[in-house]
């Protein structure tokens, strides 16, 4: 039964960085930008908030610096999609390998390279009084970080303001009509723009979630294809807070097996079967998807007349 | 004549992207106590110095040629093939077991030509299997294709951590391929193997297919207009599936090139670029199969230049994917200024008809 408790903790635990990261692109796909930038912006959030935290030796400064990295990043993205209309998922790729370069590039000019990996504290848990003394609930839901409790917040927050507030609306609009929109005199192009800088500033979190709250280091593998997973969440999720809380949970509950039966040193079944199994999962996932709400412009840029 | 201005802007926006990619990496080099500019002469004096280093810019063009036409090929269908990485280690997988089980049992030629088709097959089934996803169940083949990477990976490391594995179990790696079995190399005194005379011929046959044949045509139509093609008589699906199947197929084939011909063997994170890479070589190359060799050339160049620099100086071997990186961001970025500057001229052209 604890071995239960534990492996759902860690289910959770997990979870977070793509539940983050999911609804930073159920934002910016609901205007029709298709974020393919995410993994090089978990990058970035991965080496921003390391660098940061380790610096300062504060994790508030870390995060904060993570959410800069990861906007920045995100707006070269949005810049170089939305005002000179280049492909969105081309530049995805030429941002992930520009980040790539980047990050260990500065890792090195900041740090040269030390003898020992440099290490930061992992961020702390943080028990809610009460309710952390409820049985097995207590554990895995109110042992956890702050940041996975303000992300559990954020869903609700997401939701209402997709769908319940007038620049929900128009943020929806700019992915199903964006001529309409710009009919109305909204400039779709500036609301594309700000929500990849949006969906950057999660983004970045989600990235020193790895670097900060999992290992306390950094390293330029951290992060192997998390990214793509919550690019891949917001998708099955069908570009809904609600969808990408559930699928979140889903991968998080993989990505837990896989490490526990690693710790576990179970015999007989090889533990690669069971890291690739979130990546394995995308794809029957995906294939077996029959109900798909794509905003209609996703991925196609929004190019004014004039 | 207006093909060849078009050609002309293009080299032309690339060499002054090309050139602001490198100053903005370089900018950063002060920061190592790296002088650029001495970095900059240190590194093409490097490539350039002798014939064995030019022979790793050839080297280091053959996988990259594959992988880029792999996507490109996709690319004409308006599909996107992601995964040329684990087609690439699939095509790697299937070469090395191939050459290590056949060897002794039957004459090298053979042998090699069984490599080469195992490691085409192999790739064109992935290939396959993510076209036929998108066709029947309309999965999104950029997901299914970038996802199935990461599960190869891993069962890649899981083949080499067993039966691939070397005789003395010791490193995750294959034992090496007998002689015989190796491309033979064609250029005295450097590293090149026929490997690259694969990648070339594979460009120009992928641009005879696509642009004189049928087959092609249907391709690139399915590519400009899925529902025109689809009312003129083709079945897109089959397209799906064949576009992918053979994407699969060319870039399994650079891992063949790169098994028999470089490596002599096969390892963990083996060239763990040269998918993204592809990417990107294709979109310089605008998609079209014969550019892709000459964007394949300059990342090349810059592959072996970031190497030369990172042992003569003390720039770290990360300054390669830099200024990969930046050299992509700023070619993409001239995209949109050579579109405008086409749209005005024919703006300007069009007035003065009036």
């Amino acid at each position: 039964m604890q071995s239960i408790i534990n492996l759902l903790t860690r289910a959770v635990f997990m979870s977070t960085p793509l539940i983050l990261g999911a609804l930073g692109e159920v934002i910016a796909e609901r205007t029709g930008m298709m974020m393919c930038a995410v993994e090089g912006i978990f990058l970035s959030g991965a080496w921003g908030g390391f660098v940061g935290a380790y610096l300062s030796g504060n994790m508030f400064v870390g995060f904060l610096s993570a959410m800069l990295c990861g906007m920045l990043v995100a707006l070269l993205y949005g810049f170089c999609t939305v005002y000179l209309g280049q492909h969105q998922i081309v530049m995805g790729t030429a941002v992930a390998i520009l980040m790539t370069g980047f990050c260990t590039f500065f890792y090195r000019i900041v740090f040269g390279t030390p003898t020992s990996p440099l290490k930061v504290n992992p961020l702390p848990v943080l028990r809610i009084p009460v309710l952390s003394k409820i049985p097995v609930i207590g554990q895995v839901i109110f042992s956890q970080n702050i940041i996975s409790y303000l992300t559990y917040l954020l869903v609700p927050c997401v939701f209402y303001l997709l769908y319940k507030t007038a620049l929900g609306l128009t943020i929806r609009s700019c992915g199903e009509n964006p001529e309409a929109v710009e009919v109305a005199g909204i400039n779709v192009r500036r609301i594309r723009f700000l929500a990849v800088g949006a969906a950057g500033i999660l983004g970045g979190i989600a990235g020193a979630y790895y670097s900060l709250c999992n290992v306390g280091m950094y390293n330029s593998e951290i992060i192997s294809g998390r990214g793509w997973i919550a690019f891949g969440i917001c998708f099955l999720g069908n570009w809904n807070p609600v969808g990408a809380l559930l699928f979140g949970i889903i991968f998080g509950i993989s990505d837990a097996i896989g490490i526990y039966i690693k710790a576990l040193g179970v015999s007989g079944i090889p533990s690669e079967l069971f890291s690739a199994l979130p990546y394995f999962l995308v794809i029957v996932l995906t294939a077996m998807k029959k109900q798909f709400n794509v905003p209609a412009k996703l991925g196609v840029n929004y190019i004014k007349e004039d | 004549m207006n093909n060849r201005r078009s050609v002309l802007s293009l080299l032309g926006w690339t060499a002054l992207a090309f050139v602001l990619g490198m100053v903005v990496c370089f900018s950063f080099l002060p920061l190592m106590g790296v002088n650029a500019w001495e970095a900059f002469k240190t590194m093409f004096g490097g490539v350039f110095a002798d014939t064995f280093t030019m022979g790793n810019i050839l080297v280091k063009m053959t996988p990259l040629i594959l992988t880029g036409l792999a996507f490109a090929f996709t690319f004409k269908a308006n599909l996107y093939n992601i995964g040329a990485q684990g087609q690439f280690y699939v095509g790697c997988i299937c070469a090395a077991a191939t050459s290590l089980s056949l060897a002794d049992r039957l004459p090298a030629p053979l042998v090699i030509a069984l490599a080469c088709l195992t490691s085409m097959l192999g790739g064109a089934v992935i290939g396959f299997i993510i076209g036929f996803l998108k066709a029947k169940f309309n999965a999104n083949e950029f997901l299914v294709s970038m996802m199935s990477t990461y599960v190869i990976i891993y069962i890649m490391q899981l083949l080499l951590r067993t039966v691939l594995q070397e005789s003395k179990h010791e490193y995750i790696k294959t034992d090496k391929l007998p002689k015989s079995v190796w491309l033979p190399k064609i250029i005295s005194g450097t590293s090149v193997s026929l490997g690259i005379v694969f990648s070339i011929a594979a460009a120009i046959i992928v641009w005879i297919i696509l642009y004189k044949t049928t087959f092609g045509f249907r391709i690139r139509v399915t590519g400009m207009n899925m529902e025109a093609a689809r009312l003129s008589g083709i079945n897109t699906k089959v397209e799906f599936m064949a576009a992918f199947a053979i994407s699969g197929a060319i870039a399994g084939l650079a891992g063949f090139a790169e098994v028999n011909g470089m490596q002599h063997m096969l390892l963990t994170g083996l060239d763990s670029d040269v998918g993204s890479y592809g990417i990107g070589i294709a979109i310089m190359a605008d998609a079209n199969p014969i550019g892709v060799i000459f964007s394949a050339m300059l990342f090349g160049i810059l592959q072996v230049g970031g190497t030369v620099l990172s042992h003569s100086t003390d720039a770290p071997a990360s300054i390669i994917d830099l200024m990969l990186g930046f050299v992509m961001l700023f070619v993409l970025i001239s995209f949109f200024f050579r579109r405008k500057t086409e749209l005005a001229r024919l703006k300007k052209k069009k007035a003065g008809e009036e």
